[in-house]
């Protein structure tokens, strides 16, 4: 058993603790999963159960062992050299690190080896098994997890669900009677969560107790037990179902948000008064007639003409209107970061042509025209502060058309961008990005885009690994963005999360893009359509996150649609 | 998304020469290497050049991208047959042309300038022939294990083959990493390629800085992945037992031998 005893953690020069008394257990072939807003202690907890970190009050237990004394408490701890010979501390935590398996969220950070083989062996390598041994773990464990076949390939060649599944191999060839996932589908598109969430049952399947910490509560669903974090404390441990619909407890535990919060407080007007005011720095969208967005059977190939040519576009057409909202569905891989790329105007088409629609032929997207958010755009932020960062494009704009922004006019435009994301500019303007929180940084990585007024917005995965506040203060952006006359596209694996919203769903894959007929009103209606998804028009914007956010993808399979993408 | 190919990247095959063991290629680049430099006469070269020519031909490598390794070096060869050539004394040298007073082209020279040129071609172009034909990860391995008897020496060889892997791994994301940071600051308008050395060192910040941060993110996340999996550097045992197939060390051997002879005796 893994056991959790009165649990806190501070770490240091930290002013509050990360967690604080938190106690509960985890029986081998159990599956609890773990709720908790962003920052509430989750990927602490995990670090703590792996002895990777030490508690500073309280004690970890797992089947009988206790790792380390006090004394490096709230410091990374480690195995250290030697540590295998003699019984000593090091020893014990060697053994608790062969027990309890922790996977984090991104796989590319934690594949080591250059194949397949040797990455599931590494682990069983260090504990310095005989050969016939490891060979047998490692064929055990890429079975399991449906890898068998893949040994020599590169990790760098697998797909996102692959590499996830590949990490998930090699804690099995450990052996471990726990198993400890953070949020380990948060990068992953459709096929890869559903992949990952396979090999997570048979995992289960061969005795192992499960613990997936995660903010979708569509994994909540499938657990025998949930535990609930909020602000480094357990609040909840108990049956998912009684969780599920407590309403009141899910909006204060930042589980769920307030169906008013989603709908944008008049937009309209605020948009338009600002619109004006910093139409000296940069025209917003009001200043020029508003145009279409529209790619003409744009095909794209990388490396032509070489023996590596990949084919990542074929004869792609989309219309973005003023004011309208796209839904793009596809796997990574299937194209749409060279969609993305080509609708901004950052890339040159093979063949086919994007641009804005004029009467007669299409006006070239110029940069800041339109914005584009990659996936976890936080990864790029730079600047000293916030406003920096912010005022870096329209900086820039200014700069190509000759202008200078003054001081009021960035003013302005900090303000607004910052106010665009929900977020005040008095106590952020002046913040390094990198002291913020991971839903904070995202949203000021919006708020760098959108202080360039753009037109049209792309958001790649916008809400991946956010909490359920954070994902409403993106859905209430994107509303206004609308309200303010901008047309959107977003690019997400999660049906469930955006259709409601979007007026017009796509489907990429395998660099073709056709419209969904499912959410044409005609086809709306009825019952068995091809995805099983019926937007519900009126009950759009006041849906509340949790009901936004299921039926998940395992859901919608399971009423005879094909998941997201097929 | 595939980057740019750079030279000498691995085509993979099947000829005996990309199924030959990545250590004896290694052996035998070295020992070609050797040959070029202990022949001294044009036959000797010219049975190097020749040697090489067939290995191409062996290997199936169309001649152009073994020709493009070359570009990197094109003014080294030129400064090297040039400071050969050319002479100061052309008036006091026979078989000298003189071209401005005393400074001219003499014919040693230029034999001497040809021969130098010719072997630095064959010594780039055998080292191009092996990358051509020898996967990165074979090659790494092949160094990891050439390596090993060295942890008798107190080398830490579990670290470094480790240190090889994880740089295979990353260097790749960190280039996809870097191009997607330049396209998305593009989109803000970020220009790379305008105003003088400063400005440009300047336009990179925006590149670098996060690029750096989500490096160290990614260092850590590692460390721990490491440390999850009991990671050590010591201890540890391997899957993999490199045996080398007694007909790859036969040939790789055989193949050294006669190339060190073949420059002694030529
Ligand atoms: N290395 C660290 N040093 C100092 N403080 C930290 C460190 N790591 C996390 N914290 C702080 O501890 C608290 C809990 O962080 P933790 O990462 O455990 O949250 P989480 O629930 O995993 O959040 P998320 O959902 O964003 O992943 C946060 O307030 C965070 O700022
Ligand atoms: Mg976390």
């Amino acid at each position: 058993m893994l056991a959790f005893n009165q649990v806190g953690l501070t770490y240091p020069g930290a002013a509050a603790p990360a967690l604080e008394g938190v106690g509960f257990t985890l029986s081998a072939g159990e599956h609890v999963v773990l709720l908790g807003a962003n920052g509430s202690g989750k990927s602490t907890l995990a670090q703590l159960a792996n002895a990777l970190l030490l508690p500073t009050s309280g004690q970890i237990e797992v089947d009988g062992l206790i790792a380390g004394e006090r004394a490096g408490a709230g410091e990374r701890a480690g195995a250290g050299p030697g540590s295998g010979s003699g019984p000593g501390p090091g020893a014990v935590i060697r053994q608790i690190r062969t027990l309890v398996g922790v996977i984090a969220q991104d796989p590319d950070n934690q594949i080591i080896s250059t194949t397949v083989l040797d990455e599931v062996a590494f682990g069983p390598e260090n504990l310095g098994l005989p050969r016939p041994e490891l060979a047998r773990r490692c064929a055990q464990a890429l079975a399991m997890v449906g890898l068998a076949g893949f040994e020599e390939r590169d990790p760098n060649s697998l797909s996102g669900g692959e590499k996830q599944r590949l990490v998930i191999a090699g804690i099995l060839a450990m052996q471990p009677t726990y198993l400890i996932l953070d949020e380990p589908t948060s990068m992953l598109d459709g096929r890869g969560r559903q992949e990952v969430v396979a090999a997570i049952a048979a995992a289960r399947a061969r005795g192992c107790g499960i613990l997936h910490i995660t903010h979708e509560m569509e994994y909540a669903r499938a657990a025998e037990r949930a535990l609930v974090l909020a602000e480094g404390r357990l609040v909840y441990d108990g049956a998912p179902a009684g969780l599920l619909t407590d309403q009141e407890h899910l909006e204060q535990w930042g589980l769920a948000c307030a169906p008013q919060l989603l709908t944008a407080a008049s937009p309209i007007e605020r948009q338009a008064d600002t619109g004006a005011a910093t139409s000296a720095g940069a025209p917003g969208p009001s200043a020029e007639p508003a145009l279409s967005l529209v790619l003409q059977d744009v095909s794209y190939a990388y490396s032509a003409g070489t023996s590596f040519a990949h084919q990542a576009l074929r004869d792609a057409s989309l219309t973005v209107e003023p004011g309208s909202y796209s839904l793009i569905c596809g796997d990574n891989g299937a194209g749409k970061s060279t969609l993305l790329r080509i609708a901004a105007g950052l890339l040159q088409p093979d063949h086919g042509r994007a641009g804005f629609a004029a009467a007669e032929s299409l006006i070239p997207v110029r940069p800041g025209d339109v914005g584009l958010v990659f996936q976890h755009p936080e990864a790029q932020l730079f600047a000293q502060s916030v406003a920096e960062d912010i005022l870096f494009g329209p900086r820039n704009l200014a700069t190509a058309r000759g202008q200078r922004l003054d001081g009021s006019a960035e003013q302005t435009i900090v303000t607004e961008a910052l106010a665009a994301v929900g977020l005040d500019a008095q106590g952020f303007a002046g913040r390094s990005p990198f002291s913020l929180s991971g839903g904070e940084m995202r949203r000021v990585a919006i708020a760098t885009v959108l202080a360039m007024q753009p037109r049209f917005l792309l958001l790649d995965e916008p809400t991946a690994g956010l909490d359920a506040r954070g994902r409403a203060a993106i859905h209430s952006m994107i509303a206004q963005q609308r309200a303010a006359g901008a047309g959107v596209v977003v690019v997400s694996h999660d049906l469930a999360e955006f259709a409601a919203h979007a007026e017009q769903i796509y489907r990429l894959s395998a660099g073709e893009l056709r419209a969904e007929p499912a959410c044409e009103p005609t086809e709306a209606t009825i019952p068995n359509s091809p995805t099983g998804l019926r937007p519900q028009p009126g009950q759009a914007q006041a849906q509340t996150p949790v009901e936004a956010q299921s039926p998940g993808p395992g859901l919608l399979s399971e009423q005879g649609g094909p998941p997201c993408p097929s | 998304m595939p980057l740019v190919v750079p030279f000498g990247q691995y085509v993979p095959g099947t000829t005996p020469l990309h199924r030959l063991d990545a250590r004896m290629k290694l052996l035998l680049v070295a020992a070609y290497v050797a040959a070029l430099f202990l022949v001294h006469s044009w036959l000797g070269l010219g049975v190097c050049l020749l040697l090489l020519l067939a290995a191409f031909a062996a290997a199936r490598i169309p001649a152009r991208l073994a020709l493009r390794g070359l570009k990197p070096v094109l003014v080294i060869l030129a400064f090297t047959f040039l400071a050969n050539a050319l002479t100061l004394d052309a008036a006091g040298t026979e078989s000298a042309l003189a071209l401005i007073g005393n400074f001219g082209i003499s014919a040693p020279g230029v034999l001497r300038g040809l021969y130098l040129v010719l072997r630095i071609i064959a010594l780039i172009i055998s080292t191009v022939l092996l990358t051509l034909t020898t996967s990165v990860v074979a090659l790494t391995d092949a160094m990891t294990s050439l390596m090993r008897p060295l942890a008798a020496l107190r080398v830490p060889t579990e670290d470094i083959a480790t240190m090889f892997s994880i740089a295979l791994r990353f260097i790749p994301l960190t280039a996809a990493e870097a191009e997607k940071i330049m396209v998305a600051q593009s989109a803000r308008g970020a220009l790379f390629d305008q105003g003088g050395p400063i400005r440009r060192a300047r336009a990179w910040l925006p590149v670098l800085v996060p690029l750096f941060v989500n490096l160290f993110r990614r260092a850590d996340d590692l460390a721990a992945a490491m440390e999850t999996r009991c990671y050590s550097g010591q201890g540890r045992s391997h899957l993999r037992v490199s045996t080398l197939h007694p007909s790859h060390a036969a040939a790789g051997l055989i193949g050294a031998i006669l190339l060190i002879a073949l420059g002694i005796i030529l």
